[in-house]
């Protein structure tokens, strides 16, 4: 991982949380390289005890404009609650000046699998 | 909850589940009150009826502690209804018995008039009608035998006058004048069994009657809610229910609840819901997975919906899955 040319940008959130540098190095590299998305920062969620990461996900239909994306990394066997949830929700909150309904959660398991997830607060319908 | 009757409506327990069984009570529960439940009735003899049931309908528990607590005084109440069907005292049993032989009499009398009557007129083979129904059939066999190869084989009348069929009537009845009809000795008749255990005077539903969930519990017939779990599952629903909403079983979907925008004859369900009994109770990144994906694949969003016992209050989370990835 330190050798990697992303490790300098992460190096700070990798050691403050080191239970979640996997699985944000994973997430930040798949983000950048796979997922195509642009104008990245990294955040970091002390609520969460973790870096997040925010920037432009391309459209998924053509013609339309990247939209602003915050995903908080975690593990596969990590142990979550709604009180974690609730405290990435805050702590966007405090870190973002327009801040998000809605986050993705980037969940990573040891074989480099990713599945990303969208969670919103409150009761909202799904989008046919 | 404003009472649209002068009576409460019965909720008849029955092995700690509640069950309505008045008709008229399952319609207001729905039309007005968005509480749905499931019908659980079937016929005696359908073997397979799995479609369209009937009375009773079968209540989720939450929906009973939402009608008993949240309807106010009077609304609904629980009865203990193996309790309140009585056994008979004596006098009762007699005049049961004695109306039940009554009308097993009264049928009896008028099957033995209807016979009397068709004795009396054994020309019955010979009224208008059935003349006319021989005579077309005839033509249509004149016709079905003239299109075929013999044409003197349309002349079948005296063949066709045999093949009426005797007048249905007892076997030993004959024609004439001063007959005697002897009567089959095992007419058959129908047994009448009444739709509602009201109709019984030993069903006395005043005595076995709670409207308090406290009380009930007191008696030993409804227990729910007992677990932080099931209080969760209960504020949940409520919470849900106080937003309008109806709400179904989830096993089909993955969830405790569906959640629908209106009545379910009409709408199909945006939600699945599931009920996290606390803040702080651990969750798997793995059920955001599998319920995530689950919504999603079947046009709905996973709902978890967190209880705080501490704050009292519900906060839900939509999940989806992301589409990307």
């Amino acid at each position: 991982m330190e050798s990697h040319s992303f490790h300098p940008r992460l190096a700070e959130l990798i050691s403050k949380y080191p239970k979640s540098a996997g699985a944000l190095f994973q997430t930040f590299n798949d983000v950048t390289l796979a997922q195509k998305w642009t104008d990245i920062q990294v955040l970091e969620l002390s609520k969460c005890g973790r870096g997040a990461i925010k920037g432009l996900r391309p459209s998924l239909t053509a013609g339309e404009p990247p939209s602003t994306c915050v995903v908080v990394p975690c593990g596969l066997a990590e142990s979550l609650s709604t009180s974690w949830i609730r405290g990435a929700f805050a702590a966007l909150d405090d870190q973002l000046a327009d801040a998000p309904e809605t986050l993705f959660v980037a969940i990573c398991s040891d074989d480099s699998s990713i599945v990303y997830y969208k969670i919103t607060k409150g009761i909202m319908k799904p989008q046919v | 909850m404003a009472s649209h009757r002068d009576r409460p409506i019965p909720l008849r327990v029955s092995n700690k589940k509640g069950y309505v069984w008045d008709v008229d009570d399952i319609a207001i529960l729905r039309s007005h009150h968005h509480i749905c439940g499931v019908l659980a009735g079937t016929l005696p003899h359908l073997s397979q009826q799995n479609v369209f049931l009937g009375v009773p309908l079968l209540l989720m528990p939450e929906e009973v502690v939402l009608l008993v607590d949240k309807g106010g005084p009077g609304f609904a109440i629980l009865v203990d209804d193996q309790n309140a069907h009585h056994d008979p005292s004596a006098v009762e049993l007699d005049k049961w018995d004695s109306e039940r032989l009554r009308g097993i009499e009264e049928q009896l009398a008028l099957a033995e008039e209807h016979e009397a009557r068709e004795a009396l007129n054994p020309d019955r083979a010979m009224s208008e009608n059935a003349i006319l129904k021989r005579k077309e059939r005839e033509a249509k066999k004149a016709r079905g035998k003239a299109n075929a190869l013999e044409p003197d084989q349309s002349l079948s009348t005296p063949l066709s006058t045999e093949s009426v069929p005797d007048p249905p009537g007892p076997p030993d009845s004959s024609h004439g004048s001063g007959v005697t009809v002897t009567r089959n000795s095992v007419t058959p008749y129908t047994v009448h069994v009444p739709g509602t255990s009201s109709a019984f005077e030993w069903y006395a539903l005043s005595n076995h009657s709670f409207n308090t969930l406290a009380a009930a519990r007191d008696a030993g017939i409804w227990d729910y809610p007992k677990t932080p779990f099931e209080r969760a599952r209960c504020a949940v629903f409520r919470d849900l229910w106080e937003q309008g909403y109806f709400m179904g079983g989830g096993i089909k979907f993955g969830g405790e609840y569906l959640v629908y925008p209106g009545d379910p004859l009409r709408y199909h369900s945006h939600f699945v819901a599931s009920v996290i009994e606390s803040p702080a109770a651990p969750l798997r990144p793995m059920e955001i997975v599998a319920h995530g994906r689950l919504g999603t694949g079947t046009k709905k969003a996973h709902l978890l919906c967190e209880w705080d016992e501490d704050k009292q209050a519900a906060t839900y989370y939509s999940i989806e899955w992301a589409g990307f990835g």
